[in-house]
């Protein structure tokens, strides 16, 4: 029993000093959000929106489930600007049941980067968990993003600034 | 700041100042250290020039050798006498050295930075900056390019690259003084000693907290830096500021959209606030009329972009040049070209100072594809001619009042051509010239001797969605454009010459690739370069392609001449970023193999 025991515990003592004296994982997917490029069109919220290139969809108001999205990462969305990430996407793989050759003007353009499907799977639970279904993005959402120090978050302070009521002195 | 020096004891003094001296103590020279020291190239220092002064800038013409302004002169004309290189010799005209540049990391919704900028040359020293606001000085004698500094500027990359609408970007330096003065696209106004690299001073001039960067050169006059700013896309409200190179304090701000109660406020009707979201930005580098004293620059257009709805009036000073008052910034005079816009139709564009016909012209390229010749003492309409092959916005441009012929002054919203418009009740329309405009920011240039004007030209159409904007659309740093373009039309290009004084196109020569490099003009000879890498020269009476070379990059910046050591050298900087690769691509589909890169070429005979 001790000898079984032992190491178990050992080893759980160990990870938690570990975990304490550690900052927090960054999440993986964020890592994929940022290395595939996907800010370039979603921005760093997710929140996509028109502009000077068309019109990328929001991920915080998609409908999408995670197994959907890890597809529209594969695959792209044909007839628009999102991109295909997936090694082979429409050559040696199909992406809704359809070769290269099927698209014609539909097809999808190539991503700045393949992922793997560890990659599109850990990018998918991020969008899922992270972005979909949230609001306007927060100052909390902006430093998980690009950490506490970029001035790219300088506004969500001046707006927590703003719109918080200046503390009340109690006598 | 990093320092490249064949002199020892320059290496030590930029070293030892970024480690711990103050700048009172750089005076001093430190001992050579030769331990320190790289090996010596034998050559002679770099000549410490004189200093820069209004004098010097309204004789730039002058210094025939010399590129002292961003457009070459005060008048914007970008014409170097200079002759070596001509219709007999260009023929010879091969690369002389080149030299890899920097600046081509992403940030925000970019993935690269690109090269945009004219490079500047005083007495065989050039300095030349890349997307990122990086300057680097180069030696440019003895036949080959030497760097002997750069100044980085640590421009905050995510900050400023999530509001540039339009790439990452600097169009170059200004001189003044002993000083190299310039910006970065996070909005700063930096002041560098010529000599040492080392910056002196640096002031926060456009904030991108509310969507403002900068990537236009500063234009100096009368001691102050005259700086623009970008950002119409994400809801701002223009400006044109004037900062005091001695004291670092701001002389004039003037506002390109009007506050309550300044005249054309009225020019605002409806509901929504102008001073919130009007846009009218300012990133292209103006003139300067030394016999008015006036500051002449373009405004660009109305925000939202597309949604004219939005903001029923003419909305000026969108879509206009402007006259300042170069002491105080008041504005003098202004020209509107698209009243109401609902286009992206820029009047960004350089204006040209000419005198033709008796006349005192300011003539500018706009983008909804007509050239404007206007009296520039009093902004009175002369005549417009449209520049490119396609216009289906509206019929014209009426020849006694200078608007569009459709312009109704008793509409608050204007539809021009309405099945060419996009607007509520059409919600996707092609157009042309497309949204890219007839012309963007490449540089004219002019031959003073033959009267032509030589146009960069977009021969475009595109396809804008319709998309209606209310005040909750309005966030910080968020697109406010009211709809954007998709290509589903390939595009094209031209160099169109005008001929000053009759107003009529004298010549044209079509491209296959938009005209994104700019012109430069000399003797015999203009020269340009397009966006697949060939930077060529045309005669400047015909036309006619008299010599081409392929650089392998992409060319999205103007061309330049200088002398050094006697000789004559062009110069133009290879990197192709901006707003095409990301915006535009699928009207030039062979344009997606064009590579990043940043790199400057010179060419000799």
């Amino acid at each position: 029993m001790l000898k079984i025991l032992m190491p178990a515990v050992a080893a759980g003592l160990i990870s938690a000093v570990a975990a304490a004296q550690q900052p927090p994982r960054p999440d993986p997917g964020l890592a994929v959000y940022k290395k595939a490029n996907c800010a370039g069109c979603h921005k760093w919220h997710g929140g996509g929106g028109g502009g000077y290139g068309g019109d990328a969809l929001s991920l915080r108001h998609t409908q999408l489930t995670r197994e959907q999205i890890v597809e529209t990462v594969n695959c792209g969305r044909p007839g628009t600007g999102m991109p295909f990430h997936l090694r082979g996407a429409y050559d040696t793989t199909r992406c809704y049941d359809s070769l290269r050759a099927d698209m014609g003007p539909q097809m999808p353009p190539e991503g700045t980067s393949f992922l793997r499907q560890s990659e599109a799977e850990a990018v998918a639970t991020y969008v899922a968990d992270a972005l979909k279904g949230r609001g306007e993005p927060t100052l909390a959402d902006c430093t998980a993003f690009f950490g506490d120090t970029s001035r790219a978050c300088d506004l969500y302070r001046k707006e927590t600034r703003d719109g918080t009521p200046a503390p009340q002195t109690t006598h | 700041m990093t320092r490249f020096s064949t002199r020892p004891w320059r290496a030590l003094a930029a070293g030892t100042a970024l480690a711990l001296v103050t700048a009172a103590a750089q005076a001093q020279t430190p001992a050579p250290t030769p331990a320190q020291a790289p090996a010596p190239i034998p050559t002679a220092p770099p000549p410490a020039g004189q200093p820069v002064d209004q004098n010097r800038l309204l004789k730039a013409d002058k210094e025939e050798g010399n590129w002292l302004l961003h457009h070459k002169n005060f008048g914007a004309h970008r014409y170097s006498p200079l002759a070596q290189i001509n219709r007999d010799t260009v023929k010879n005209l091969k690369v002389a050295w080149t030299l890899h540049l920097g600046g081509i990391e992403g940030g925000g919704i970019w993935t690269h930075g690109g090269l945009e900028g004219t490079p500047i040359v005083e007495d065989g020293m050039m300095y030349v900056t890349d997307g990122w606001g990086s300057v680097y000085k180069v030696d440019t004698r003895n036949g080959a390019g030497r760097l002997l500094w750069k100044m980085d500027p640590k421009t905050d990359r995510e900050w400023a690259g999530a509001v540039a609408c339009c790439g990452v970007n600097n169009r170059g330096v200004a001189l003044w003084g002993s000083q190299v003065i310039s910006h970065t696209l996070d909005g700063r106004l930096i002041a560098t000693d010529k000599e040492t690299g080392q910056v002196a001073w640096q002031r926060q001039v456009a904030d991108p907290d509310k969507g403002e960067t900068i990537t236009g050169a500063p234009l100096v006059v009368h001691n102050m830096a005259i700086s623009g700013v970008g950002g119409a896309e994400y809801g701002i409200r223009g400006w044109i500021a004037a900062t005091d190179l001695t004291s670092q304090k701001e002389v004039w701000r003037t506002h390109t959209i009007p506050g309550k109660g300044e005249p054309g406020i009225e020019t605002w009707k409806g509901p929504n606030n102008a001073e919130v979201s009007g846009g009218g930005s300012t990133w292209v580098t103006g003139s300067y009329d030394p016999e008015t004293d006036l500051i002449i620059w373009g405004v660009g257009n109305p925000g939202p972009d597309w949604d004219n709805t939005y903001r029923p009036g003419d909305n000026l000073y969108t879509d206009s040049t402007v006259a300042l008052d170069a002491k105080t910034g008041a504005i003098k005079w202004h020209f509107q070209h698209t009243p109401n816009d609902p286009y992206d139709y820029d009047s960004v564009s350089e204006n040209l100072l000419v005198d033709a016909g008796g006349k005192k012209m300011a003539l500018e390229a706009d983008r909804n594809g007509f050239a404007y010749a206007v009296d520039r003492t009093n902004g009175q309409f002369l005549w417009a001619t449209p520049f490119v092959k396609k216009v289906t916005w509206t019929r014209g441009i009426n020849p006694d009042t200078g608007k569009p012929f459709e312009y109704d002054p008793t509409k608050d919203v204007q539809r021009y051509n309405a099945s060419a418009t996009p607007h509520p009740e059409n919600k996707v329309a092609d157009v042309c010239p497309g949204n890219m405009g007839g012309k963007n920011w490449p540089p004219t240039a002019y031959h003073p001797g033959t009267g032509l004007w030589y146009i960069p030209v977009i021969e475009s159409c595109n396809r804008i969605t319709h998309e209606t904007m209310t005040t909750a659309s309005l966030k910080p740093r968020e697109f406010f454009t009211g709809g954007g373009p998709t290509q589903p039309f390939r595009i094209t290009g031209s160099v169109t010459a005008i001929d000053v004084a009759t107003g009529k196109v004298a010549a044209k020569l079509e491209t296959p690739f938009p005209l994104l490099g700019g012109m430069l003009a000399t003797p015999d000879l203009v020269f340009t370069g397009e966006p697949d890498g060939r930077v060529m020269a045309l005669d400047a009476k015909t036309l006619a392609k008299m010599w081409e070379f392929s650089t392998g990059g992409g060319v999205n910046a103007p061309p330049m001449t200088f002398t050094v050591d006697g000789k004559q050298y062009l110069a133009i900087l290879v990197g192709l970023g901006g707003a095409w690769d990301k915006w535009f691509i699928d009207s030039t589909p062979e344009l997606k193999s064009i590579q990043t890169g940043s790199m400057l070429y010179v060419f000799a005979l």
